[in-house]
């Protein structure tokens, strides 16, 4: 056996070697996880390339990026913190802020990354990505205000050269544009709903709801408001629209207005490239943008608008590295230029960015017909009120409002059982954050 | 007058005398003693956690040591507040009736008429069994193009019989019994070979003697057939039963629970209350609460159909 000795000893050697100077390695470079929900082919190819240019200007700092369809990022979040593998970055909706403060999940931005926030970023939408004590958790990103996004040639073939500009013109336009053959197919639809999303129910009805002069919560959050007379004629005028034919909960307004069989669809900015990549409905001739028609309790167009935001998580042990990754993603590094995330979320997204400088930078790309409209509700709409348990009395109004869709209940029932629910929700989560 | 041993308690070893006996019964407990490792691990430590959690308020994100202390507030709030907890229920018994009931009735006759002499036997097993390994999620998505109101095959033949057209999942009176039908198509097949094992395990004497007798096809099922079936039957009962009453990624993929929590089943509020609500203490109590459901009806169907089956 004496002649494996020295192959032997050399390997052991070698292995040695390998390990301390693997061990010198790891120790210089940082990896950063970030985790997103932009997964499609163009987007990641996109992040990709604001990835590497930081990894390019930053040698020895790794970033991995990974992404989840955004129905499972919540559940990543909370999975992958429980399991001990949580990312260093997340972008993730604002609504889950509270929660997600309250069980220690953010670290606190640096001093010098609240400045940068505060005087090139928006005060509503600071507010937005801010818990109730005026503390900001994160960079704010898109900001996706509600509008009326109609196919303006079903709506001239029914009659109309214009879109609706209040409740009793979007139940007329509605009924006008539906189309059902003898076998009682609805060919094409007035307007159309997104049942079984709880975003696209509750954000379309909120708008609504504030353009007829109602609120969501109060204005301290401790009660639910969505149940006023204003709430309930919000509910009122989907039960008259299911009644009269203009609307129908089997008909999906998201995949089926791109294909150009749905007159009228109340959506966000960020649907640009999806309009713009159907081949039902052409994006420049066909797809109008107007402001959300006024209810009979109103007196001028509103909305509301939700955003996102980047944070770092409390766990992560290159916390610095993280926020530094950040701010590069969203600073401005030549006077002008607008930074790498708000030319992503400009032209790859079709989102409203939420720095001033992306706003002023990419200002041109945002000039289009359907983008800009956008830009100018995102100065009235009000901002979707975060509060912890808000993920929970969101999926609950969405099931109410589908139970009216589907004439199971009345509009009174539905938000007075909703309202009562979410109550409950609000008062638990203020015993328990005074515990 | 032979010696008698004493007793022997159940949890002690009968330590052989021989040495190479003694050897091979180390051997075995060494061998069992992984698995049995991994389900404490795997298993058991998970299931005395979760009843551990049933008693807390917890979200998954704070430390399991700051836990707050509810008892049995959970359970008390599913079983007299929640709705959706109890509309979920029903929705999930109503389910598992028609679920368990079809496959039953259809697996058997299917099997009967495979069990003949008809031609192509192999070919018909074959196109039975193939939606069974067919990905839940693939036949979910598929049937949700076939049950469209508006463009779905279905409707369309509907049509063309001069019926009207109908909203299958989409509403709320119809949804739940597609769901059935679209699991009873992907299973059936899975129940078709268990009662075609048991209707080739019974010998051909016992037909050949009832011919004799002069016993009919209908006599030949019911004094013959379905009597000795009774074990298969019970196993198939229970099996599917428990299957159904855990329903989850066909709904999922299908409804997410809509229109309006019609076709919300327990495991998908379970999903939904952990995850989405971050309420993994009222969850845990949900799934414990379905176990002992689940346990009581196992328990019944086992006493009502072995008891049968051993009296016949």
């Amino acid at each position: 056996m004496n002649y494996l000795r020295k192959p032997l000893l050399c390997l052991l050697l070698v292995t040695l070697i390998g390990a301390l100077a693997g061990a010198g390695l790891a120790q210089d470079d940082i990896t950063l996880t970030m985790l997103t929900h932009w997964g499609t082919e163009d987007q990641l190819a996109a992040q990709q390339v604001i990835i590497d240019a930081y990894m390019e200007a930053n040698p020895g700092v790794n970033i991995e990026l990974v992404t989840v369809d955004f129905g499972e990022l919540r559940t990543k979040i909370i999975t992958g913190r429980t399991a001990g593998i949580s990312a260093d970055v997340y972008h993730f909706y604002h609504l889950w802020l509270p929660d997600f403060v309250n069980a220690g999940v953010l670290a606190e931005p640096t001093q010098d990354d609240l400045s940068y926030i505060d005087e090139n970023v928006a005060q509503g939408t600071i507010d937005a990505v801010s818990t109730a004590d005026g503390q900001v958790w994160g960079y704010p990103t898109e900001v996706n205000p509600y509008l009326l996004v109609y196919n303006k040639r079903l709506l001239a073939e029914a009659g109309y050269d214009a879109p609706p500009s209040t409740w009793d013109e979007l139940k007329e336009i509605a009924e006008a544009v539906t189309q059902v053959d003898d076998t009682g197919a609805i060919s094409q639809l007035g307007l159309g709903v997104m049942a079984g999303w709880d975003s696209g129910i509750v954000h379309p009805f909120s708008a609504l709801l504030f353009s007829n002069g109602g609120s969501y919560l109060s204005d301290d959050r401790t009660v639910a408001e969505f149940n006023s007379p204003q709430g309930i004629e919000t509910l009122q005028l989907y039960a008259d629209l299911v009644a009269s034919g203009g609307t129908d909960p089997s008909i999906s307004g998201l995949g089926d207005f791109p294909s150009g069989t749905v007159g009228m669809v109340i959506m966000a900015p960020w649907w640009r490239a999806t309009l713009r990549a159907a081949e039902g409905i052409d994006f420049d001739s066909e797809v109008g943008v107007a402001e959300i028609p006024v209810g009979p309790s109103g007196d001028a167009p509103s909305s509301i608008a939700y955003t996102w935001l980047f944070a770092v998580d409390s766990n992560s042990p290159n916390k610095a590295a993280a926020w530094d990754f950040i701010h590069w993603m969203n600073a401005e590094h030549e006077a002008g230029q607008g930074s790498a995330i708000g030319d992503f979320l400009v032209n790859a997204l079709g989102a409203i960015p939420s720095f001033d400088h992306d706003q002023a930078a990419f200002a041109d790309s945002m000039s289009d017909h359907y983008v800009s409209a956008f830009v100018a509700a995102s100065a009235y709409a009000h901002p979707e009120q975060i509060v912890a348990g808000g993920q929970e009395i969101k999926t609950l109004l969405q099931v109410e409002i589908e139970a009216v869709l589907a004439g199971m209940t009345t509009p009174e029932e539905a938000l007075a059982s909703v309202a009562a629910q979410a109550d409950a929700i609000l008062e638990e989560q203020r015993m328990m954050a005074e515990e | 007058m032979t010696a008698v041993s004493p007793k022997r308690a159940w949890w002690t070893p009968d330590i052989p005398k021989s040495p190479l006996m003694r050897r091979r019964m180390l051997w075995a407990y060494a061998f069992i003693s992984l698995p049995i490792l991994a389900l404490l691990v795997f298993l058991l430590g998970p299931i005395l956690f979760s009843g551990w959690v049933s008693l807390h308020r917890w979200d998954m994100l704070s430390p399991v040591s700051e836990m707050p202390w509810r008892g049995l507030g959970n359970y008390v709030f599913l079983l007299t507040k929640d709705k959706v907890f109890a509309k979920a229920l029903g929705n999930t018994f109503l389910f598992a009736i028609g679920g368990v009931g079809a496959n039953t009735i259809l697996g058997l006759g299917f099997a009967l008429l495979l069990n003949s002499r008809i031609r192509g036997q192999r070919v018909w097993r074959v196109l039975y069994f193939m939606p069974v390994i067919t990905a839940p999620l693939a036949l979910a998505v598929m049937f949700s193009f076939i049950f469209d109101r508006n463009f779905g095959v279905v409707n369309s033949f509907i049509t063309s019989l001069g019926l009207p057209r109908q909203p299958f999942l989409s509403a709320p009176s119809q949804v739940l019994m597609t769901l059935i039908f679209i699991a009873v198509y992907q299973f059936v097949g899975y129940y078709i070979v268990i009662f075609l094992a048991g209707l080739q395990g019974i010998p051909q004497d016992y037909y050949d003697a009832a011919q004799v007798d002069g016993a009919g096809k209908w006599q030949e099922f019911r004094f013959i057939t379905l009597p000795l079936l009774k074990p298969v039957m019970l196993f198939v009962v229970v099996t599917n039963t428990i299957g159904a009453l855990q329903v989850f990624d066909l709904v999922f993929a299908t409804t997410g629970g809509a229109p309006a929590n019609s076709s919300m089943t327990v495991v998908l509020h379970m999903y939904n209350t952990a995850f989405k609500f971050s309420r993994m203490g009222r969850a845990s109590a949900m799934a414990f609460i379905l176990f002992g459901i689940i346990l009581l009806i196992t328990i019944l169907q086992v006493r009502l159909l072995r008891d049968r089956a051993y009296q016949d």
